[in-house]
């Protein structure tokens, strides 16, 4: 017999242009590609934005982690405007405190600094990520 | 909360405070007492982005005006601040080692940096620019920016 999970949705903010909204991208991509792709799902913050159906209905279904490269914080707001489950949510700034070493530059393409910032914080999305999906089955379980 | 004079430009409103002085560059100083505390202005601040680290000398460091006092870094620019007040600090803000981001929060509240004993207040507040200069300085220099082709 097959279960099947609900995954955990990514949402990174758009960050165009900047290099902590490419931190962020970054980031989802290593999280979704790499170390948790078939636990989650890289979900576009602009199909949010141009109130697409299928993505609001996907962010009606599963809890989210919005990734966002400024205070503004569009992704965990967008999300929130959507009618959609926070369950954490990741500011590149703060992170980056916790690792000074990596240092972002770069825009189009990061620098080697940009890339492990990124990975740093993809690496602890992965560990919420164990986190809540243990719960989950936890709850399942008991 | 201290009174301000405000100008928009763009989506941007940048304050400054009426109670204080300022360098050129937008460290401000405000006498307390003995003590002179500063701080960063609110234009310098928005225009800097967001703060991820905030260094600052050590309590005894003996500053000439203009000295280094404490470098910032933001998600912009490393920025190297000068002391508006020659004289040696006698305090920091102990919340820049875990929240520098109070700097872009309160400028000129809970986001001041340090305390200086000035040796002589009175020569420095001559090199300073009063509110109302700062104010005109910072808006003429906005608008010279936002119209840049």
């Amino acid at each position: 017999m097959t279960t099947s999970r609900q995954k955990v949705l990514i949402v990174p903010c758009s960050g165009i242009g900047k290099t902590y909204g490419s931190v962020s991208r970054e980031a989802a991509y290593e999280v979704t590609e790499a170390l948790r792709p078939d636990e989650t799902q890289l979900l576009a913050l602009s199909l949010l934005v141009m109130g697409d159906k299928s993505s609001r209905q996907t962010l009606a279904e599963s809890p989210a982690i919005t990734i966002d490269g400024c205070k503004l914080a569009c992704a965990t707001k967008m999300v929130q405007e959507c009618g959609g489950s926070v369950a954490h949510e990741f500011a590149v700034l703060d992170v980056y405190r916790r690792y000074r070493q990596f240092k972002p530059l770069g825009i189009a393409d990061l620098n080697p600094g940009g890339l492990q910032l990124a990975r740093a914080l993809a690496e602890e999305a992965a560990l919420v990520i164990d986190g809540m999906l243990s719960e989950e089955t936890g709850g399942q379980n008991g | 909360m201290a009174e301000t004079l405000e100008f928009r430009v763009d989506k941007f409103t940048f304050r400054v405070a009426l109670d204080r002085y300022y360098t050129p560059e937008g460290v401000w100083a405000k006498l307390e007492g003995d003590w002179v505390r500063i701080g960063l202005s609110d234009f310098l601040q928005q225009r800097s982005g967001d703060v991820a680290f905030a260094e600052l000398k050590p309590v005894g460091t003996r500053l000439d005006f203009g000295e280094e006092f404490a470098v910032i870094e933001t998600i912009k620019v490393n920025i190297s601040l000068g002391s508006p007040s020659a004289g040696v600090i006698a305090e920091t803000n102990p919340a820049m080692k875990v929240e520098p981001e109070r700097i872009n929060q309160g400028p000129y509240g809970d986001g001041w940096l340090a305390f200086v004993q000035p040796d002589d207040w009175e020569t420095d507040r001559l090199r300073l620019l009063d509110a109302r200069a700062y104010f005109e300085r910072i808006r003429e220099q906005a608008e010279e920016e936002v119209h840049k082709p």
